[in-house]
């Protein structure tokens, strides 16, 4: 049930997010993990930390992608909090695989920009 | 579907890694076409060279320093006045074009104190401008003249003066790509840093990546203005030498064009901890994100609302008087590389135009991820794209406009094909709410135009207009 669910916030993803799609593996993999991590509180009714100049980068792009996902997917109202983490760790490793470690981008792990 | 071999590339097989047929449920781990890699012999290239990455795209829009190429004229010529990037200072970098005009014997001697003189001339000449980038081309790459001690001599001559060299002749890679990477870097490691910007704002960023096509940047600004952001450097459009210096205290990096100026955001980020944004400026729907984004980096969420609210109020209407006109249009983009994906989405959502091809000349791989993930099956994704192609792709997918340079564009005009400039626009700037419906305005004019059928009118009775011939 939730790799339709996954399916869903992936498609959108793809779709919308540019962060996925930063330089080299390990500003995709940073982007990943810390808009996801926003994301993950905002939609566990947390309040995302903006501390930090990445904090708020991250909590910026998360803001406007999970108002989107509300938007667009009604079921993730309904969702507990352990599905909501759940399906987002199925996204995570979902973006990571395409946008990573199966990713035919020569460039990727280039270790100049 | 794999990779595509078109009936045209029979003899240069090679070129199949770089053209795509998307189908549902195949994604970017399957196929990816090849990108920034040289071009295959046998096949007509429309790339530009490295150098013109450098000047045309990025250095030539500042709107306060001298562009010196230290090459034959034609390098000059030919990256001047070809892109539409006006300024707020009457336009300064579009009415003067500055070269050494080497010539066989500067060539055999040696071209440096020919630089030398030549930078002094023009500032003499130009005495209330104190800023110049200076170029290297193919020739005096190969001769090797040293333009960083020349530009050292004179800055020592010149006390009041700061110069920019930029090493990158037309054959330092394979695209204008290279130009982009060489100037990025170089702005970087030698001019960041060196001058403090006047701080006016609680907020600051840089917009990186946009050039003023057209008046695009000044559009924009009005934006940040309304929103009380202050962009400490606008790279490049309407910008400043000076204030590409203080990049590094901008509290954020928004980047629309990541391809050209990816770099300089990315170590930006790197050295600085300067984070960066990307967003798409084109479009109604990306735009009001962008400025969502933006506002909620900075905790200003209300004013960003009231903005778009009112952008929205302005130009909604009128764009969906084009959408309702343009719904179900077949459009083609064979631009640089970065429009591909920042317009694919941008005219399916909001003018319902179906985008069925796309060739970029100098994207990367990088952008194929991008625009696959967001463009539509059964569309062509190609990566430096020749003319022959270009006439088949349009048999398969017969496009009713194209977005391209003038260079294309004059070839599909001949097959009546109406095309619209998506390098310099048409009628621009295309960014932002307005320049969205000025887009809309110009594929709508370009689309419905009658001349392109009356063009097609031969009043000889039956001889048949033959429009065909180039591609056979």
């Amino acid at each position: 049930m939730n790799t339709e669910k996954v399916d869903q916030l992936f498609g959108y993803v793809q779709e919308r997010c540019l962060w996925q799609f930063f330089s080299r593996s390990w500003d995709r993999q940073e982007n990943i993990d810390g808009v996801l991590k926003a994301a993950t509180d905002l939609l566990t009714g947390k309040d995302p930390a903006r501390e930090t100049p990445m904090e708020r980068l991250f909590y910026a792009d998360a803001k406007v992608m999970v108002q989107d996902f509300k938007a667009r997917f009604p079921w993730l109202e309904e969702a507990g909090a352990a599905q909501v983490r759940d399906v987002i760790h199925g996204l995570k490793d979902r973006l990571a695989e395409i946008a990573i470690t199966g990713s035919l981008n020569h460039e990727l792990n280039h270790t100049l920009y | 579907m794999p990779m595509v071999l078109l009936d045209c590339d029979t003899d240069i097989p090679e070129r199949e890694k770089h053209i795509y047929l998307k189908v549902e449920g195949e994604d970017t781990r399957s196929f990816l076409p090849i990108s920034n890699a040289p071009t295959i012999p046998g096949t007509l290239s429309e790339r530009g060279c490295s150098f013109c990455g450098a000047k045309l795209v990025i250095g030539g829009v500042l709107k306060d320093t001298i562009q010196m190429i230290h090459g034959p004229i034609g390098c000059a010529y030919d990256t001047w006045h070809t892109k539409r990037y006006p300024t707020d200072n009457g336009h300064f970098n579009m009415k003067y074009v500055w070269s050494t005009d080497m010539k066989e014997s500067h060539i055999v001697f040696g071209g440096e104190k020919r630089l030398e003189k030549s930078i002094h001339e023009a500032f003499d000449e130009m005495p209330e401008i104190k800023r110049m980038f200076v170029y290297t081309t193919c020739p005096t790459a190969l001769i090797g003249d040293d333009i960083k001690a020349v530009a050292k001599k004179v800055m020592a001559d010149r006390p009041d003066v700061d110069i920019f060299t930029v090493e990158c002749p037309g054959f330092a890679g394979v695209s204008q790509s290279k130009g982009h990477h060489v100037l990025n870097i170089g702005w970087i490691n030698e001019k960041v840093g060196t001058l403090e910007p006047v701080i006016t704002s609680k907020y600051t960023m840089n917009f990186i990546g946009d050039f003023n096509i057209q008046g695009d940047t000044q559009l924009l600004n009005t934006y940040w203005e309304r929103l009380g952001i202050q962009v400490i450097a606008h790279f490049t459009g309407n910008g400043t030498y000076d204030d590409l210096r203080g990049m590094h205290r901008a509290q954020l990096n928004v980047v629309n064009c990541a391809r050209s100026s990816g770099y300089i955001a990315n170590e930006l980020k790197k050295r600085y901890g300067v984070p960066r944004l990307d967003i798409d400026s084109w479009g109604f729907n990306y735009m009001a994100e962008g400025i969502r984004k933006i506002c909620a980096f900075f905790g200003i969420e209300e004013k960003g609302e009231a903005l778009i609210a009112d952008e929205y109020a302005k130009w909604k209407p009128k764009l969906d008087w084009y959408k309702e006109r343009l719904a179900g249009t077949k459009m083609a983009i064979w631009t640089g590389g970065p429009r591909l994906w920042h317009w694919t989405k941008s005219v399916e959502d909001d003018l319902g135009v179906k985008v069925v091809a796309m060739s970029s000349k100098f994207g990367h791989q990088e952008d194929f991820e991008k625009v696959i993930a967001r463009g539509d099956a059964g569309t062509y994704y190609i990566d430096d794209g020749n003319e022959l192609e270009f006439f088949e792709i349009i048999d398969l997918v017969k496009p009713d406009v194209i977005f391209t340079g003038p260079r294309v564009g004059e070839l599909v005009k001949k097959l009546h094909i109406p095309y619209v400039n998506g390098h310099g626009y048409h009628n621009g700037p295309y960014m932002g709410f307005e320049g969205f419906v000025n887009l809309a305005r110009d594929m709508y004019n370009a689309v419905h135009n009658p001349l392109l059928k009356l063009a097609a009118t031969d009043i000889r009775g039956d001889i048949q207009t033959p429009v065909r011939e180039a591609a056979e």
